[in-house]
């Protein structure tokens, strides 16, 4: 790998190697840039991740944040990662495409907000991430009949399966839903051979063969091969700014050091609650106040049971079964929609679940936990709206780095509350039609989208359509800081898709 | 290598990793001689009573039960989860004031130590906290709202600890820690149901369904 001198001036610093950061790193160094990617966490060995759920921890977020509002939500492993590979260290890999409906949806229903653009105009990226990380999925897509998956769907799990004869039970259409992850191995370019899936289950403490499509097997290496430098390790705290304005450099600390390097631009990648607070506590880019604003989750309401039969949800891809037939359901009684994917889980995960989502107690308790192997599960992920109620801001108390610590406020409205009641009525009557017992509902949310939204207007949005700062014109955001909304799919997809779409936009305006 | 009668026999398998075999060794003896080290006596005391209604280890286990509350109380001190409610203070704080609310509340209705109660008052408090309806409004003590959040956290670390333990994984039949050895990265040749393969432990404990 290149590596760059603290006194050199890169064309591009990146900070954050994750699905905003990577992509878009690739892009610019294969165009020739000099392209330096500040990554917080450390370089992690693929083959020495661990399934122990309390070790794993390491691939996650652990600087401290704070939860509030009526819906706090988890961090950590729920959406944060950290490591050469940000948050997709650790994601589920489900790889859903977004629903053109969701990028319009005030047009539909003259609630939310619409995006900037139109589906159609993200869906080539789309098509260019898929084809380059290995996404796995069925011949036929039920809801798309045009699309097309280089590798099959791995085996399906007792909850997969199940979750297919409740679709069957309740009339919803069901599939393979797409997966971030090979089925066979692959010689991935400048990386070497990833293996096929084996069916392991641990996806979410990192996959150690590399067939999980990450950014680590796939853009990062790209980038490398191409001249962009990797540096791991590296906590950006500052951003630095000329008297007109525009950005110089930032400095990060790294082994205790702070270090300066400079730049002609700046990409921030460092997700929706980082990205946000390096903007607060530097007092950039946020002449619109929307800097931290509108934070969104999706509403990811679980439904857990017990069957006859002996499953052990450990083991399998977690979540293959997928139906989009909710995503504009007839008798709805909110707007947007959402996804229903099967849920397999390691043990830890389940039980904390349950334990933050019942009040069982002693024997009751005992006995549910005793219940894990007999245990399926199915989750949604549902659209979620801006709201002026959720945000992200600095607290009055300060991390290890002397940097105050992020609260994020996070409330579902009458919306989200709608969309979980209905999802939470048909969950049930499908795993009831399936002979699934003991049913238990957990109302939580994932993922985090929002706080540095794009848009046409200046006074309302924080970045163009394209992800460049209204404000600082050599100042870019690569993350899902920019959704102007949720939208139903898991956020990743996208991510990589406007990644690549903004490189090209910084490599044309 | 040799091991004590009540390990499970699944730390010898080629389907466990030498690091993940590593960390759950350790994890055996991880109560062993160790004493409170975050928490104060009057708070570990009330934990471990609290520990002993919420999830009752024998049901399980057998006489062979884990110093559950000592592996709470070490856990506290080591890295966290990556978030706290904003409601209440830093962990190992947060967790010191709801204990020892719990013990002058103890003192104050029933006129006698936490640890000192009958299990059905521990209940009681436990299903208060979960309604809200347990908690003092005075200075380092936790407010009712605030012992609501607080008792998820309780709920989740005293899980989380003694789901950890290869002792209870191996009685539950859990082989998730299973899915993969060092020389060959195996995973699960199987995934259907009531096919465990040979190297998956029985499931000794019947459940709840």
């Amino acid at each position: 790998m290149k590596t760059y001198a603290e006194t050199d001036i890169l064309d591009v610093i990146v900070i954050g190697s994750g699905a905003g950061g990577a992509p878009l790193a690739a892009r610019l160094a294969q165009a020739g840039k000099s392209v330096l990617v500040l990554e917080a966490g450390p370089k992690f060995t693929p083959a020495h991740y661990t399934s122990d759920e309390i070790e794993a921890r390491e691939i996650y977020w652990l600087n401290e944040r704070l939860s509030g509002g009526r819906n706090p939500q988890p961090f950590g492993g729920n959406n944060s990662g950290t490591g050469v590979g940000g948050s997709l260290l650790h994601y589920g890999a489900f790889l859903p495409r977004p629903d053109a409906r969701d990028f319009q949806l005030h047009t539909e229903t003259g609630r939310s907000v619409d995006w900037p653009f139109r589906y159609e105009e993200l869906l080539p990226y789309i098509e260019e991430v898929e084809a380059f990380i290995g996404v796995s999925g069925p011949a036929q897509y039920p809801w798309d009949s045009s699309r097309q998956y280089a590798y099959a769907p791995p085996p399906a799990n007792p909850a997969a399966i199940k979750m297919r004869e409740a679709c069957d039970a309740v009339g919803l259409r069901h599939a393979d839903g797409p997966t971030a992850l090979i089925t066979r191995s692959f010689n991935q370019p400048h990386f070497g051979e990833r293996k096929g899936c084996v069916s392991c289950g641990a996806c979410h403490q990192g996959c150690r063969n590399g067939a999980k499509s990450g950014t680590d097997n796939t853009w990062l290496p790209l980038a490398v091969a191409y001249g962009a430098e990797i540096r791991p390790g590296c906590f950006v705290h500052t951003i630095e700014t000329d008297q007109a304005g525009r950005v110089t450099g930032v400095v990060y600390k790294q082994n205790g050091q702070d270090i300066r390097q400079r730049c002609e631009k700046l990409v921030l990648s460092a997700g929706a609650v980082e990205t946000a607070r390096l903007l607060l506590h530097n007092g950039l880019a946020n002449s619109s106040g929307q800097v931290g604003e509108n934070y969104m989750t999706h509403i990811s309401t679980q439904i857990w049971g017990e069957i006859d039969q002996e499953v052990r949800p450990n083991r399998g891809y977690p979540s293959l079964t997928i139906t989009e037939d909710m995503m504009r359901p007839k008798d709805a009684d909110f707007a947007g929609g959402y996804l229903i994917q099967s849920l397999g889980m390691m043990p830890l995960t389940w039980a904390s679940n349950i334990a933050r989502g019942s009040t069982r107690r002693g024997a009751d308790l005992v006995r549910t936990l005793a219940g894990y192997n007999r245990s399926i599960g199915m989750g949604i992920h549902g659209d979620c709206m801006p709201s002026p109620e959720n945000r992200v801001v600095l607290s009055d108390e300060k991390d290890s780095f002397g940097i105050p610590k992020p609260l994020i406020t996070h409330s579902y409205g009458p919306n989200e509350l709608a969309m979980h009641a209905h999802a939470s009525r048909l969950l049930t009557r499908m795993w009831q039609a399936i002979g699934a017992r003991d049913l238990r509902i957990l109302d939580r949310a994932a993922h985090m989208m929002g706080t540095a939204r794009m848009g046409k207007d200046s006074g309302s949005a924080v970045v163009t359509p394209y992800g460049q700062s209204f404000d600082i014109d050599n100042l870019w955001i690569s993350d899902h800081s920019t959704f102007p909304s949720a939208t139903a799919a898991n956020p990743a997809l996208t991510i990589m898709a406007l990644s690549l779409r903004t490189a090209d936009a910084m490599l044309t305006h | 290598m040799t091991y004590p009668s009540d390990t499970p026999p699944f730390l010898a398998s080629d389907h466990l990793s030498r690091r993940t075999h590593d960390i759950l060794t350790a994890r055996l003896e991880e109560d062993a001689s160790a004493v409170p080290r975050t928490l104060s006596t009057t708070a570990f005391t009330v934990l471990e009573r609290l520990v002993s209604v919420l999830l009752p280890q024998e049901d399980i286990l057998g006489q062979q039960t884990l110093n559950l509350a000592l592996r709470v109380d070490m856990a506290l001190s080591g890295p966290r989860d990556g978030w706290r409610f904003a409601e209440l203070p830093p962990d190992i704080q947060a967790w010191e004031q709801a204990l020892l609310t719990l013990s002058d509340l103890s003192i104050s209705q029933f006129d006698r130590p936490f640890s000192q109660l009958e299990d059905n008052a521990v209940e009681i408090f436990l299903d208060g906290m979960g309604e809200g309806k347990v908690g003092l409004d005075a200075p380092r003590r936790l407010t009712p709202p605030q012992m609501q959040k607080w008792a998820l956290d309780l709920r989740a670390d005293v899980i989380e600890c003694f789901l950890a333990d290869p002792r209870v994984q191996d009685r539950l039949g859990m082989s998730a820690n299973l899915n993969g050895g060092d020389e060959r990265f195996q995973g699960f040749e199987t995934v259907q149901a009531n096919e465990r393969e040979d190297f998956e432990p029985v499931t000794k404990i019947s459940s709840a369904a």
